[in-house]
C-alpha cells in the first residue's frame, strides 16, 4: 500500500529512516523520493561531519548504504569544481542541494553518426534544497560549481548502488569507463584506495 | 575553502548577520579580546575595516566577507598574528589596501568576488603566503613579477652543509634558492656567512621578496595571457585560470613539476603546447569550453627555407667548425639562434622556417588533446615521446609507463 501522506523529515536522520522504509519495497516511486528529499530543509550542523572538502577536486563522502538498496552520499564542491559528463549505469540518481548552487548541463547520448561534439540538451542552476533526478533514459549530465566565491554541498542518492560508470569527452563523444571512489565513509577519511585508468589498484597501507 | 578547524568556545567570536556597520567592542571583555583567535563579521554592513579590530591582538583568522568593504585601514597591520584573511564579496580594489600590507604574515588570503582590476603589488611582498584567491574579480593580466612568490621551505635541506663545500654548493643552486639563503641569514648567520662572501649579487638578493605559494585561484577574471614567469613558482600545486580569455599556454608552464591540478576550462584555447606532457604530477586538468581543434589541417603552403637558413642548418647539423672571427657578427648571432628539432631521431635544427604540427594525444584522463609543436620540415615526423600510441583511437595502457597513469575519479 502506498503512503498517501509523506511526513516531512525534520532531520537528516529522519530522512534516512524514511528512505530505508521506502526502499524496502522492490519498486521505486521517483516522484515520492524526489519530493521527500526536497522537503528536508538542509541544516548544516546535521551533515557537517560528512562535508569534507579537497582543494583540488570535488569529493564523495558516503553517509549511508541503505541496507544494500541505495547509496546516500554527500558531495563537496570547492569553487570552480566540476565533474565530467557521465552516465549512471542504469541506476536512479537523486541530487539535492544542501548548500550553495550547482549547474547541471544535460546532454544527449553521443551519436556516432554525427561527427563532432555532444549535443547539449539544457542547463539549469539548482538552488539550495532543490532536488534533481536523472536516469540514463533521460540522458547524461555534467554537474559543476560555477561560483568562484562559494563552495557547494549536495546530497546524492543512487539506487541500485554502483561503483563504476562512463565518462564522455564533450568534443568527440569518446567514452571511458571509470571506477568511483569515496573520499570518506561515515565521516571518516578513507584515503588508501586508488584507481588508475581502467584498472583498480587497491593500495592497502599496512600500519606497522 | 578557507575553513579554520579545531577551535571552539572562547577563541571564536561570531558577529555575523547582525547588521553591523561599526564594531563597538564595549561589551566585549578584555580577556575575550585577548583570547579570540577567530573572528567572523560575515554578512554585515561594514564599508571600512573597523579600526577597533586591532584590539583582538591574538587574532589568527578573520572573515569579513559579504559586507560593503571598500577600504582596509592601516590598523590591520597591528594584527601581527593574523594568518588567514577572508574578505569575499566586497567592493575592494587595488587602491583599498594600506601601504605596508605586504609586511603582514598572512598565509591564506581570499579576496574573491571583489573589484580588483590589477594584481595588487602589495601581495607580491607577502613572504608567508601559501594560498591566494582572486577569483571573480576584474583582473586583465597577471604580472611577470609574480615569480617573486617562491618558496622558502626547501632551504632546510641545505642547512647542514660544511663550510668547505660552500662555494661549490652556491654554484649549483638556482638564483631562487640563493634568495632563500639570504632570508635564512637573518636567523642563522654563522652557517651562511661563507655563502654571503661568495655571492657577488648579494645586494640584489637582499632586497628580493621571498614567498611560499601553493594555491593560486584566478578564475572568473578577464585575463588574456599567462606570463611565463608564473612557471617560476616552484611549489604551486593548484592553479586555477578557468573562465578567462586565455588564448595560449606558454610552454614554460611545463617546468612546474609541482603542479597537481590545472583548471583551464572556459577559455579561448585552440591547442596546448606539447611540453605540457612533462607535467608528470598533473592529476586534474579541466579543458571544457575551449575551442580546441578536433582536426588539424596540415598547412600545405610551406614556405621553403631561404638560402641563409639552409646554410645555417648545414653548419649546425654537420657541426662545421667556425670561430667568431671567421664570420660577420650578424651571422654569428644568427647561428646562435638555431632551435633543435623536437624529433629525437632528427639531429636537425631550424631557424625561422619551421612547420607547426598538431598531434592528438591522450593525456591526464583526456582524450585526443591537440598538442602543438614545431618541426624542421614537413617530412620530419613528430616525436611525442611520452605516448607512442598517440594516433590510436584508444590508449594502449600497457605502453604508458606506470608513473604517467592518472587517477580518473568521478562522482
Amino acid at each position: 500500500m502506498e503512503q498517501t501522506e509523506v511526513m516531512k523529515p525534520e532531520t537528516l536522520n529522519d530522512l534516512i529512516k524514511v528512505l530505508h522504509q521506502i526502499f524496502s519495497s522492490d519498486t521505486v516511486n521517483v516522484e515520492e523520493v524526489q519530493n521527500l528529499m526536497e522537503s528536508y530543509e538542509s541544516k548544516p550542523e546535521e551533515w557537517m561531519e560528512y562535508a569534507q572538502f579537497d582543494k583540488f577536486r570535488y569529493t564523495r563522502n558516503l553517509v549511508d548504504e541503505g541496507n544494500g538498496k541505495f547509496n546516500l552520499m554527500i558531495l563537496c564542491w570547492g569553487e570552480g569544481h566540476g565533474s565530467s559528463i557521465h552516465d549512471h549505469t542504469d541506476s536512479h540518481c537523486f541530487m539535492k542541494l544542501l548548500q550553495g548552487q550547482l549547474k547541471e548541463t544535460l546532454f544527449e547520448w553521443p551519436d556516432h553518426k554525427i561527427n563532432g561534439g555532444m549535443t547539449k540538451k539544457s542547463e539549469r542552476v539548482l538552488q539550495e534544497n532543490q532536488c534533481a533526478y536523472i536516469h540514463d533514459s533521460i540522458g547524461l549530465h555534467r554537474v559543476e560549481n560555477v561560483s568562484h566565491t562559494e563552495p557547494a554541498v549536495s546530497l546524492h542518492l543512487y539506487s541500485p548502488q554502483f561503483d563504476q560508470c562512463n565518462t564522455f569527452d564533450q568534443r568527440t563523444g569518446h567514452r571511458n569507463t571509470v571506477k568511483m571512489t569515496f573520499w570518506s565513509k561515515y565521516g571518516e577519511r578513507t584515503p588508501f584506495t586508488y584507481y588508475c585508468g581502467k584498472h583498480i589498484v587497491k593500495v592497502a597501507l599496512c600500519v606497522q | 575553502m578557507d575553513v579554520y578547524e579545531g577551535l571552539e568556545g572562547e577563541k571564536v567570536l561570531n558577529l555575523s548577520r547582525l547588521n553591523l556597520d561599526n564594531l563597538d567592542l564595549d561589551d566585549v571583555g578584555e580577556e575575550r579580546k585577548r583570547d579570540t583567535q577567530q573572528l567572523f563579521l560575515v554578512y554585515n554592513r561594514f564599508i571600512m575595516l573597523p579600526g577597533s579590530i586591532c584590539h583582538f591582538s591574538n587574532l589568527v583568522f578573520l572573515d569579513i566577507s559579504c559586507n560593503r568593504l571598500a577600504f582596509i585601514c592601516e590598523d590591520i597591520l597591528r594584527l601581527s598574528k593574523l594568518k588567514t584573511l577572508v574578505a569575499k564579496n566586497n567592493r575592494l580594489d587595488e587602491f583599498s589596501l594600506p601601504k605596508d600590507f605586504g609586511t603582514m604574515s598572512l598565509e591564506v588570503l581570499n579576496f574573491s568576488g571583489n573589484r580588483f582590476e590589477e594584481f595588487p603589488s602589495e601581495f607580491l611582498n607577502l613572504q608567508r603566503l601559501q594560498s591566494l584567491s582572486l577569483g571573480g574579480n576584474r583582473l586583465k593580466s597577471i604580472p611577470a613579477e609574480i615569480e617573486q612568490l617562491t618558496s622558502g621551505s626547501k632551504v632546510l635541506v641545505y642547512h647542514g652543509f660544511r663550510p668547505e663545500c660552500a662555494t661549490k654548493l652556491y654554484m649549483q643552486i638556482t638564483v631562487q634558492l640563493a634568495l632563500q639563503f639570504s632570508l635564512m641569514c637573518n636567523v642563522i648567520l654563522r652557517h651562511f656567512s661563507l655563502i654571503i662572501q661568495t655571492q657577488t649579487d648579494f645586494t640584489k638578493l637582499k632586497h628580493a621578496a621571498l614567498h611560499i605559494l601553493e594555491l593560486l585561484y584566478l578564475g572568473g577574471n578577464s585575463i588574456t595571457s599567462i606570463p611565463p614567469e608564473l612557471a617560476n613558482l616552484p611549489y604551486l600545486s593548484y592553479l586555477v585560470l578557468c573562465d578567462n580569455r586565455i588564448q595560449s599556454i606558454p610552454p614554460q608552464l611545463a617546468q612546474m613539476n609541482s603542479l597537481r591540478s590545472l583548471s583551464l576550462h572556459n577559455n579561448l584555447l585552440t591547442y596546448l603546447p606539447r611540453e605540457i606532457l612533462s607535467l608528470f604530477q598533473l592529476q586534474e586538468l579541466s579543458l571544457r569550453g575551449n575551442p580546441l581543434v578536433v582536426r588539424f589541417v596540415k598547412d600545405m603552403t610551406y614556405d621553403p627555407p631561404s638560402l641563409l637558413e639552409l646554410a645555417g642548418r648545414t653548419v649546425k647539423s654537420r657541426n662545421l667548425p667556425y670561430k667568431p672571427e671567421d664570420l660577420p657578427g650578424n651571422l654569428v648571432r644568427y647561428l646562435d639562434l638555431a632551435s633543435k628539432c623536437p624529433n629525437p631521431k632528427c639531429g636537425g635544427v631550424y631557424f625561422d622556417s619551421c612547420v607547426r604540427h598538431i598531434k592528438f594525444v591522450d593525456f591526464c584522463g583526456k582524450y585526443r588533446l591537440p598538442l602543438m609543436h614545431y618541426l624542421c620540415s614537413p617530412e620530419c615526423s613528430s616525436p611525442c615521446s611520452s605516448n607512442p600510441q598517440s594516433d590510436a583511437d584508444s590508449e594502449d595502457e600497457s605502453s604508458v609507463p606506470a608513473h604517467r597513469m592518472q587517477k580518473v575519479l568521478l562522482g
